[in-house]
């Protein structure tokens, strides 16, 4: 038998665990102090990394083994990036004296780092809803009435994959499988149980149809909390599925379908921060291929990828953030000329936007390749060329539409400067990451899965990606100059969320009004009876049978109900 | 406000100038270094640049169709 406690030893505990149990803290410590107290235990749960590989605690309850802290070479980049994160948005909104957001942040990142050392499918779930409810806060945080919305159906949907991936445990254990979280295939008598997993999985991935929460909530969150979101969720869905479907073929379309088609949608939506949540999506879809393809370069490109994309895109999402904090908005159709204002703010958007759209020598063009080359090794060209496609969409909203509308397009309209130092602290830490993550890649191939032996510089990478993105941009500047690009429109853009925020209410308010109909009438029908009822008793009482003498009602009823006994017991002895 | 759209424009000029040359450079290169793509269609000359060119003005213009599809008011959901 397995050790059966958690030890105290600091070191066995799961990673995420303290910075949990140090978010309760956070409401009674004054400002200033509280964010050296959140860097301080996200920092000691980093410190538990060191523990190394292995099964590091497993709890024995109620028959089942739960294994809380497994580490392998598949957690740790995760959980290095998840550590970087955590500690990069409490820089970032130092500025920030509420405590109910950094509270919700410091357990979000938590409990996604507790999740990635889920060794089973239980732990897994429990870790999987904490994310839900913890971020949900940053949603509600921003006070609005339709963030409140939002963030009512962000949870809806978060929860929904968890009760997933609870079933899909449950139906897997039913059948005698182990609910150890490891490789599983669709093969066997479980399969209903893989699948409920595998949507769970896809729901927090956002594949396409499952993806409307993301566009329609991130977006709501307030400046600070947007960033917190976009690190978390999707890269330990990411990992699930790395850790669950590896090799799985299926994931190359959908992850395919992911990178190309919410690029549509990114060139004409209006909000900033909604295009970038279109840019996760498609950012994901190139990791979800890699997961798909299932190689060991494939692998190593998913999570290289993970690891950089978290980055850059807490850098824009950062960025983005500034601007709508010293602005108030963040719509492109009221927005341009900033770079003259927040010229730092700007020089770290472009940065973040070089990288995602993989520049060499930004981090990007150092994960992006590694896919790029496991994808040209299968063969499967029609998927090759879907995303070197998506790779001039990335440019197209996250390069080239992010950065222009935002700091450049038209002269600006607003009276503002640079966003608050620890802003602008975060984002240059971000920023030098990504620079330093392109130019220096080695240690970021050292601690990804697989051994590594790739050089994403040389001359073919180098010369065929700059062709596509040069080319690319020319293709917008002729595009502005013969005055053809689309014009920035304030306006809404229907996505997936469409579905249920429109149609199902309008197909639905029909049927439950139809239902609301049924379900009177035959309220009314009872009524009658009843009056009917009391209406012969009346007639009795006035007319009576037996003489002069007038009972009352409750003589009537219970004369009533007593030959009403009297029948039933004939009835049932004779 | 005249002053500094002049400016924007002028930046916009320099940066159209830079990518030009990049461009011009690019192309050069191509048939002086052996380039190798991935794919055997990527080995086609200048076949990245033509892609990324296209790519582009595809993208923009299934944007703008879908723009007659599916763009609503501001307030379309009501919140």
């Amino acid at each position: 038998m397995t050790d059966p406690m958690i030890s105290f030893n600091i070191a066995s505990w799961p990673p995420g665990l303290i910075m949990i149990l140090a978010a309760f803290a956070v409401p009674w410590i004054p400002h200033v102090a509280r964010q050296i107290w959140m860097l301080a235990a996200i920092a000691l749960s980093a410190f538990g990394l060191a523990t190394g590989a292995g099964v590091h605690a497993v709890w024995q309850v109620m028959g089942l083994e739960l294994v809380l802290y497994r580490a392998d070479h598949l957690t740790f980049p995760f959980a290095l990036i998840f550590h970087i994160a955590a500690a990069l948005n409490v820089i970032y909104s130092w500025h920030d004296r509420k405590w109910s957001e950094h509270t919700a942040s410091l357990s979000y990142a938590g409990a996604a780092i507790a999740a990635v050392h889920a060794g089973d499918l239980i732990t897994l779930f429990i870790w999987w809803e904490a994310t839900a409810v913890t971020s949900v806060f940053l949603i509600l945080a921003a006070g609005t009435d339709r963030a409140q919305r939002a963030a009512m159906r962000y949870l809806l949907f978060q929860v929904l994959s968890g009760v997933l991936l609870l079933a899909g445990a449950a139906v897997i254990a039913s059948h005698g499988g182990t609910i150890s979280f490891d490789s599983m295939s669709f093969g066997g008598p479980d399969a209903l149980g893989v699948w409920l997993v595998f949507f769970a999985f896809g729901i927090k991935a956002a594949f396409p149809f499952l993806n409307g929460w993301l566009q329609d909530a991130y977006p709501e969150a307030t400046a600070t909390g947007t960033v917190a979101l976009s690190a978390f969720t999707t890269k330990l869905a990411i990992y699930a599925l790395a850790r669950g479907f590896a090799g799985t073929d299926m994931l190359i379309w959908i992850g395919a379908a992911m990178t190309a088609l919410p690029v549509f949608f990114a060139v004409i939506e209006n909000d900033l921060r909604r295009v970038l949540a279109f840019s996760l999506n498609n950012q994901l879809g190139f990791m979800v291929v890699a997961v798909g393809i299932g190689s060991e370069l494939a692998l190593n490109g998913a999570v290289a990828h993970a690891f950089v994309h978290i980055l850059y895109k807490a850098l824009l999402f950062m960025s983005m953030g500034a601007v709508l904090y010293q602005v108030g908005t963040i719509k492109a159709s009221a927005l341009g000329g900033l770079y003259r204002q927040m010229p730092f703010t700007m020089v770290c958007c472009m940065i973040g936007a070089m990288s995602i759209s993989a520049f060499p020598l930004f981090s990007g063009f150092v994960a992006k390749s590694l896919t790029m080359s496991a994808l040209g090794d299968t063969g499967i060209v029609w998927a090759y060329m879907v995303l070197l496609f998506a790779s001039a969409g990335v440019l197209e909203h996250s390069g080239i539409k992010i950065p222009y509308f935002a700091f450049f397009a038209h002269p600006s309209r607003h009276k503002t400067g640079e966003a608050p130092i620890g802003m602008r602290v975060a984002m240059g830490i971000a920023a030098l990451l990504c620079v330093g993550i392109g130019v220096f890649p080695k240690p970021l191939y050292a601690i990804l899965p697989y051994a590594v032996d790739y050089h994403p510089y040389d001359v073919s990478h180098v010369t065929g990606q700059l062709q596509l993105l040069i080319f690319a941009m020319l293709a917008f500047i002729f595009l502005v100059r013969m005055k053809w690009y689309p014009p920035e429109i304030p306006s809404t853009v229907l996505n997936s969320d469409w579905f249920y925020r429109s149609l199902v209410p309008r197909l639905g308010r029909p049927v439950v009004s139809a239902m609301v109909g049924v379900w009177g009438s035959f309220l009314r029908m009872l009524i009658w009876y009843r009056d009917m009822g009391w209406a012969v008793i009346d007639r009795v009482m006035h007319a009576p049978i037996s003489g002069p003498t007038v009972p009352g009602r409750a003589v009537m009823v219970q004369a009533l109900l007593l030959s009403l006994l009297l029948l039933l017991g004939y009835l049932l002895l004779g | 406000m005249d002053e500094r759209k002049t400016a924007l424009q002028r930046l916009g000029s320099q940066f159209t100038m830079g990518l030009l040359a990049l461009a011009l450079l690019l192309v050069v290169l191509e048939f002086i270094l052996h380039r190798h793509g991935e794919v055997a269609a990527e080995d086609f000359p200048l076949f990245p640049a033509l892609f990324g060119f296209a790519a582009f003005l595809f993208i923009v213009q299934v944007g703008k169709w879908l723009r007659m599809m599916i763009m609503r008011d501001e307030d379309y959901y009501n919140d």
